[in-house]
């Protein structure tokens, strides 16, 4: 597993992962209107009778930020391990979102990972495989494998 | 130090995310339900209740199945998912109706806003009932089961 290790995997996983989380939202901070329409369907943070729509409101404006500066931190280097802890968070946050719509036979029809218009994937297992996925990648980022020493080869700082 | 750079991170994508939604002129009404677009009548459930009761008519546009499990009493069926078919079926009785109400799901659900613009475009002015479904039978007011109105 000593390949794990790699400075270079590090990085292109860093900048990968990051990558994806600005790419997540573009779209989104484009279109706050039509991302919280999408946040809604969830029926998470509401809207609902004791939440009311601010809540989801919030979510639907600050979201899509707190991706893009993470991506940011991400493929930058910068407070990397911080950005993954927070991305990771945010896809066990976005897992336990479409566990539950699945397990409520909910149709969210657009997830809302991507974009927020057209036709979109829809909340199922593909995208629970997906954010698998990018969680074990964020997990990777977040504990720091090329800071322990590895024969041979210089380790990178941590930022 | 890690913890206070997440918060730190956390709260820069907060200002950000307010400052933008705030000066870029796309931004929502954090307040307001963002199913609810400039033309849209929403009313609530005191309102459709009385309107009922002066025999306005209803929609339901959720799926047909939950309209068939049950639903307002007196109404009919126009299931967003299946708008043009069920239009042309009720047309007649939509047309000579003066007060017509559309409900859906409530909170999460966007069908009866879309169905009372659909209207809207055939000429057929239609309100929508606010938080829908479960605002109506969370006050308590009639329902009826299965499939006839």
């Amino acid at each position: 597993m000593r390949w794990l290790r790699h400075p270079i995997l590090y990085w292109v996983v860093s900048i990968g992962l990051g990558a994806v989380f600005v790419y997540a939202s573009l779209d989104k901070i484009a279109h706050p209107l039509d991302f919280a329409r999408i946040v809604y369907r969830y029926r998470l943070a509401g809207p609902s009778a004791v939440l009311g729509v601010l809540p989801a409101n919030l979510l639907a404006v600050v979201l899509p930020w707190l991706e893009a500066l993470v991506g940011v931190l991400l493929i930058t280097g910068f407070w990397r391990r911080e950005a993954a802890a927070i991305a990771g968070a945010l896809l066990v946050m976005f897992l336990l979102a479409v566990g539950y719509v699945l397990a409520q036979g909910i149709d969210v029809a657009h997830c809302g990972c991507f974009t927020v218009g057209g036709e979109g994937r829809s909340a199922g297992w593909t995208l629970i495989a997906t954010d698998l996925g990018l969680l074990a990648a964020a997990a990777y980022v977040m504990l720091g494998w090329p800071s322990d020493p590895v024969p041979g080869r210089k380790p990178i700082s941590a930022a | 130090m890690r913890r206070l750079r997440i918060v730190v991170i956390v709260l820069a994508a907060a200002v950000l995310g307010l400052a933008w939604n705030a000066a870029s002129g796309r931004g929502l009404a954090l307040g307001k339900n963002a199913y609810v677009r400039e033309g849209d009548e929403v009313i609530p459930v005191a309102e459709a209740r009385a309107r009922l009761d002066k025999g306005a008519l209803f929609l339901d546009a959720r799926p047909l199945a939950f309209y068939e499990m049950s639903h307002i009493p007196g109404a009919l069926p126009l299931p967003e998912d299946d708008f043009d078919r069920a239009f042309a079926k009720i047309e007649p009785r939509l047309r000579s109706s003066l007060d017509v109400v559309v409900y859906c799901s409530g909170f999460g659900c966007e069908a009866s806003h879309l169905v009372a613009r659909k209207l809207k475009e055939k000429g057929v002015p239609a309100v929508v009932l606010a938080d829908g479904w479960p605002a109506w039978t969370d006050a308590k007011y009639p329902i009826k089961e299965g499939p006839q109105p």
